[in-house]
């Protein structure tokens, strides 16, 4: 999120990469693994720069400009918009236009290319912090202190059709607790285990959503306890419309989302029903990764 | 131990336990339909975040295959998460 509102916002930056370049945003954790074609290709650019094609399970994160060809043209891990200038700069040098083949998709690796279930439902899910941090004059930390996060809820089609029925299936019910009832607004999670749900349950009464849950380490040191509210409405079989919003207390954090306000803090999370009309409506959650059998079960 | 002093230490011993389920306990009726309304509407995505003007793709090979037509380099993001979600 920091990219986003710092590099990602310098109106030159934005206005090179909608010209310049073909701009593309990926979680690397797959492509450094995916064993299929894009993962060819991503491991052929990457392994030019500093940080090596991942083989070794190391990140491979960072800012890559390559040719068609799979060409590496610059890297660099700094995200000052002056930086990224430069090395947009640097690489439009080296860039010679030519004829390349395009890649096909070809067979792909079925643990790193998932998709929706087919005929169920993809729910936008949106965290964040209300209150609790320190004051801060630190541009850096007032971007995480004001983010909104985003991931998405998957349900399949046989829970769309329990919850036409009136049902939050338990399966979905443990799965938004486990995946989605986290603090992600600084960074990737730690998702809760099994054993951490001390309770969750829905009562749809109507259209009418109320619930609540209970989540915690068995150290205490990390947690959530919070209430649902919300509408489900459907129409033909289908679900058409899933707002709801949990908001309760959380404490803790994980190893890539330190810096959270002391002690117990106020987090909201909203799901709502993806349109297509967002490119993140297409990503898969983040708990699904190279496991989605686990997280739909 | 007399039975007054019996008496009241298991009338305190009710009264704690009463609140530690009071304490531990979440009320359904914390959460309003007003807050619900407010709190899903501030958590919605803004579309004019201006880091969406970018045309990005999720796809390296479709932004391959685009490169390839349009004969221009690509610029990838590449995150430890997704940088379109948490990161």
């Amino acid at each position: 999120m920091l990219d986003r509102e710092s590099t990602f916002a310098d109106p030159e930056i934005i206005k090179r990469l909608q010209t310049e370049f073909v701009p593309v945003a990926i979680d690397q954790a797959y492509q450094r693994r995916q064993k299929d074609n894009e993962g060819e290709f991503y491991r052929k650019i990457a392994v030019q720069g500093p940080r090596g094609d991942g083989s070794k399970g190391q990140t491979t994160q960072g800012l890559y400009i390559a040719a068609a060809d799979g060409t590496l043209l610059g890297f660099t891990n700094h995200r000052s918009p002056d930086r990224v200038k430069k090395l947009i700069d640097t690489a439009l040098k080296q860039f010679k236009p030519s004829e390349t083949a395009p890649i096909p998709v070809g067979k792909t690796d079925p643990q790193y290319s998932s998709q929706p279930p087919a005929g169920g439902l993809v729910v936008r899910v949106h965290a964040k912090i209300l209150g609790g941090y320190e004051p801060t004059e630190n541009k850096w930390q007032k971007i995480f202190q004001s983010s909104v996060s985003r991931d998405n809820l998957w349900i399949t089609h046989s829970e769309q059709q329990s919850i036409v029925d009136g049902q939050i299936p338990p399966a979905v019910q443990k799965r938004i607790a486990r995946f989605h009832l986290v603090d992600n607004t600084r960074g990737e999670p730690p998702m809760w285990k099994k054993n951490e749900i001390k309770n969750i349950g829905f009562k749809l009464d109507g259209n009418k959503l109320t619930g609540s849950a209970v989540l915690g380490t068995s150290d205490g040191s990390r947690g959530y306890e919070c209430q649902f509210f919300g509408f489900i409405e459907t129409e033909h079989g289908k679900v058409t419309r899933f707002d709801v919003v949990a908001q309760g207390d959380f404490w803790g954090e994980g190893r890539y989302t330190t810096g959270a306000p002391k002690g117990r803090f106020p987090l909201a999370i909203s799901f709502s029903m993806a349109d297509g009309a967002d490119t993140a409506d297409a990503i898969p959650p983040q708990g699904s990764r190279g496991w989605v059998r686990g997280y739909l079960e | 131990m007399t039975y007054n002093t019996s008496r009241r230490l298991r009338l305190l011993f009710c009264l704690v336990l009463t609140l530690c389920l009071v304490a531990t306990s979440v009320s359904a009726d914390d959460l309003t339909e007003a807050e619900f309304k407010r709190l899903h509407q501030e958590l919605q995505i803004s579309k004019n975040d201006a880091w969406r003007k970018i045309p990005w793709m999720i796809s390296l090979l479709n932004a391959q295959q685009q490169a390839a037509k349009d004969q221009k380099p690509i610029f990838i993001w590449a995150m430890d998460g997704h940088p379109l979600g948490c990161t």
